[in-house]
């Protein structure tokens, strides 16, 4: 996923000043930078902040980033740089009840990585789910929705037959895993593995 | 991926789905509005000192606490100084030389002042929402600092 063409494609678009394509960056990126920012428990106010610092510097470094395709690594390190930025400074003013050692310890380069793998990989998920037909849309949403929906549920707001929704369900799901942007997926965590990453999927 | 069963498929898309709507809509927003700063060329300016940040520190061990806010934002280039006074800001560009300060909100270029040649100028009035400061010195060092709320 590394070298996603889709991803070079929308900096290369947002570089030339396309505000649709920096619109998707950030719908597609905001999830892995938001999560960092958690793990470090900042504050609304301070995540406001360090996500504003993160993006304004992405805008900067567009039309410089020498591999488009590295953008999910770029931004989960300027992220975590800035949070620790926020950290110490929050630490110095004595203003965090946790020692600066508690977040620090809390963070590393693992977790950094897992979460580009994670954000990478839910990325590819909505794209795929984002492809399929609505029908299959709202059966998926419905049997992963938190609760999730009894057969029964569904069958009263969708009108399927509860018979039907298991194959249904299985149908659709194959659509999911057969999608492009899935694949693309799997190449790019295979040759992550090979250069000795993480297990993939 | 290819070779996950239907459950283990169907729980990483609810995470997947879950993980987007865990980001709050404001947040999406901040990062979307940041396109309006592409193509301009200034360098940025970090807040290295704000007074509110120190008052909370020392507030216990003071009987009063002290009333003006001061910011500093630096960069390679230049350093200002910002201090609250009343109803202005009144600010030092460091090290002193003239140039134009643009106050820029969110909504765009909300108006413009002038630094006078030993590096000052004042804001007046202050902002009531988010804003920042855009110095271009006329020797062409061009800054531009963080979001400031006061």
């Amino acid at each position: 996923m590394r070298d996603d063409p889709h991803v070079v494609a929308l900096v290369t678009r947002a570089s030339g000043g396309d505000q649709d394509a920096w619109y998707e960056l950030v719908d597609r990126y905001a999830p892995l930078v938001y999560t960092i920012c958690t793990r470090y428990r900042l504050s609304n106010h301070d995540i406001e902040d360090v996500g504003q610092n993160v993006w304004l510097l992405l805008v900067e470094q567009l039309g410089k980033l020498r591999e488009p395709a590295a953008l999910p690594g770029w931004l989960a390190t300027t992220t975590a740089r800035e949070c620790l930025r926020v950290v110490t400074a929050a630490s110095k003013a004595g203003r965090l009840g946790t020692g600066l050692d508690d977040s620090v310890l809390f963070v590393d380069d693992t977790m950094i990585d897992e979460e580009i793998l994670v954000a990478e990989r839910n990325a590819a998920l909505h794209a795929a789910f984002a492809e399929l037909p609505p029908r299959c849309r709202r059966l998926l949403s419905m049997l992963v929705s938190d609760p999730p929906h009894s057969y029964a549920a569904i069958h009263a707001e969708l009108g399927i037959p509860v018979g039907s929704i298991g194959p249904q369900r299985a149908r659709c799901l194959e659509r999911l895993r057969r999608s492009d942007v899935i694949a693309a997926l799997v190449e790019g965590e295979e040759k992550i593995n090979l250069r000795g990453g993480e297990p993939g999927a | 991926m290819r070779n996950w069963d239907d459950d283990r498929l169907l729980a990483a898309l609810g995470q997947a789905l879950k993980a987007r709507e865990a980001v709050p809509e404001w947040f999406i927003e901040t990062g979307k509005s940041a396109f309006a700063w592409h193509n301009i060329d200034a360098e940025l300016a970090q807040l290295t000192y704000d007074s509110e940040q120190d008052r909370r520190a020392v507030a216990v061990l003071r009987s009063e606490t002290a009333s003006i806010r001061a910011l500093t934002f630096t960069s390679a280039h230049l350093t200002l100084e910002l201090e609250v006074t009343g109803n202005s800001l009144l600010g030092q560009a460091l090290p002193p030389r003239a140039g134009e300060l643009e106050i820029e909100t969110k909504a765009g270029v909300a108006s413009t002042t002038e630094v006078d040649e030993i590096g000052c100028f004042s804001v007046d009035p202050i902002p009531d929402c988010p804003f920042r400061l855009r110095c271009r010195t006329a020797d062409g060092t061009d800054v531009l600092t963080g979001w400031i709320t006061i």
